[in-house]
């Protein structure tokens, strides 16, 4: 008896082991219904440079602003500073920066790292 | 006494008996790993699941899915880059799975906004335009192209100052003594009227289609007032690095109306009757999905008949 509750209590450590592998990592949940808040950075920084794309078509600013405000960020326009300075850093694309420095500019936000890029903006 | 007459048989050297006992439970164990993990799993998915990181688009909720939409017909109308949009679309899709048609979806979305305050303010109005002119170039349509009027802000009015031909002063009923002085007669100058410039044709309709047989065509007719064709019209075709002129009726079995041009994927292209039309709006080679599932390039039909 004895022996059969070791070999019990011996596979339940093992068997937990790897179901807490198999839970976490290998077939972690994968959540649906997620705000935008919880994006991966990659893609709130697509997001971001989708609007200021769009903010260089309409001159839309507050429409602009409206639609950053679902990454719920608490002060947008340092947000698109730190973006767009974040991709001057990587050398992303430039025709990508070139949208993201005219918005940073629409909000008030061009810092000197920018300049050069405002003019290669488009539209400027 | 010996066993035999006991009645006791010592077991065989083979029989479970004689084997030393092996010091773990197979059957203990297994069940111990069956219990294990199922209840690690019941604690990593339902407990203590994971913390959401890394989220993709494809895991948006439905409103910020809508957005998310939005945001790329935006990029779409200010760079005009349909693969970099096709691409964001693709996005919403889990990893190697496609649901539906992702370019329906932006025409369901426009749909949904449209019937909903998103149209409130102007900035809405505007995305669901730029949406509404994403899909109709791809040959979709939705519920919105009958609930807002497509924005013609961007097409650009040239107002011409036209001539007015000065009447006559009529003729006074006691004539005019002659002056003893009177200096030569100036000629009567002739004003003759100027009419405003305009296009003897315009762009009656364009349709699109997505064919494997007919793939990335723009078929072109051109039509009088009946809808009769007219051959031997020339039409110009213009891409971002050339144009060329063809004309009518030179494919007699299709209509002496009709002419095509083959355009190259992902090309954007304009149509028009050299000096007798506006250029139409750029005709996009995207890529299509036929009714079969099969991938093409849209084609379009444009037809031409005479203004006013």
């Amino acid at each position: 008896m004895v022996r059969v509750l070791l070999s019990l209590l011996v596979g339940l450590l093992v068997g937990a082991v790897i179901g807490l592998y198999l839970g976490w990592f290998q077939f972690p949940v994968q959540f649906v219904n997620s705000p935008a808040a919880s994006l991966a950075e990659r893609f709130q920084d697509d997001y971001v440079v989708m609007i200021a794309s769009g903010y260089l078509k309409d001159g839309d600013l507050g429409g602009a602003v409206d639609r950053l405000r679902i990454l719920g960020v608490a002060n947008i326009p340092a947000y698109v500073q730190e973006v767009t300075e974040r991709y001057i850093s990587n050398s992303r694309d430039a025709r990508d920066i070139g949208y993201l420095v005219a918005l940073a500019e629409g909000l008030g936000r061009l810092t000197p790292i920018m300049q050069p890029y405002r003019q290669v903006a488009p539209g400027q | 006494m010996s066993q035999a007459s006991s009645g006791n048989l010592s077991p065989g050297t083979r029989s479970k008996y004689r084997r030393p006992r092996r010091p773990v439970s197979w059957m203990g164990l297994l069940l111990g790993l069956l219990i294990g993990i199922g209840g690690g799993l019941g604690y990593a998915w339902l407990v203590d699941p994971r913390v959401e990181f890394d989220t993709q688009p494809w895991q948006l909720e439905p409103n910020d899915r809508a957005n998310y939409i939005v945001a790329i017909t935006l990029g779409y109308a200010y760079d005009g880059d349909l693969g970099r949009a096709v691409e964001r679309l693709l996005a919403l899709n889990p990893p190697g799975q496609v649901r539906g048609d992702p370019i329906q979806e932006v025409a369901d979305v426009a749909c949904r906004l449209a019937t909903s305050g998103y149209v409130d303010n102007s900035s809405g109005l505007r995305a669901i335009q730029q949406m509404m002119v994403f899909y109709q170039l791809q040959g979709r349509s939705g519920c919105a192209d009958n609930l807002i009027p497509l924005n013609q802000d961007s097409a650009v009015v040239v107002t011409v100052e036209a001539a007015t031909p000065t009447p006559q002063p009529p003729a006074s009923k006691t004539p005019t003594p002659e002056a003893a002085d009177r200096a030569t007669p100036t000629p009567l100058s002739v004003v003759v009227p100027t009419a405003v410039p305009r296009s003897s044709y315009v762009v009656a309709a364009i349709r699109t289609y997505c064919s494997t047989t007919l793939s990335g065509l723009i078929e072109v007719r051109v039509q009088d007032f009946n809808g009769d064709g007219i051959p031997g019209q020339a039409v110009r075709v213009r891409w971002q690095d050339g144009d060329n002129r063809f004309v009518t009726g030179l494919k007699p079995e299709r209509g002496p109306d009709y002419a095509d041009f083959e355009m190259q994927a992902d090309l954007s292209y304009t149509v028009e009757l050299p000096g007798q039309s506006d250029p139409t709006q750029p005709l996009v080679a995207a890529p299509c999905t036929t009714e079969a599932g099969q991938q093409a390039i849209t084609s379009y039909q444009v037809f031409f008949r005479p203004s006013g």
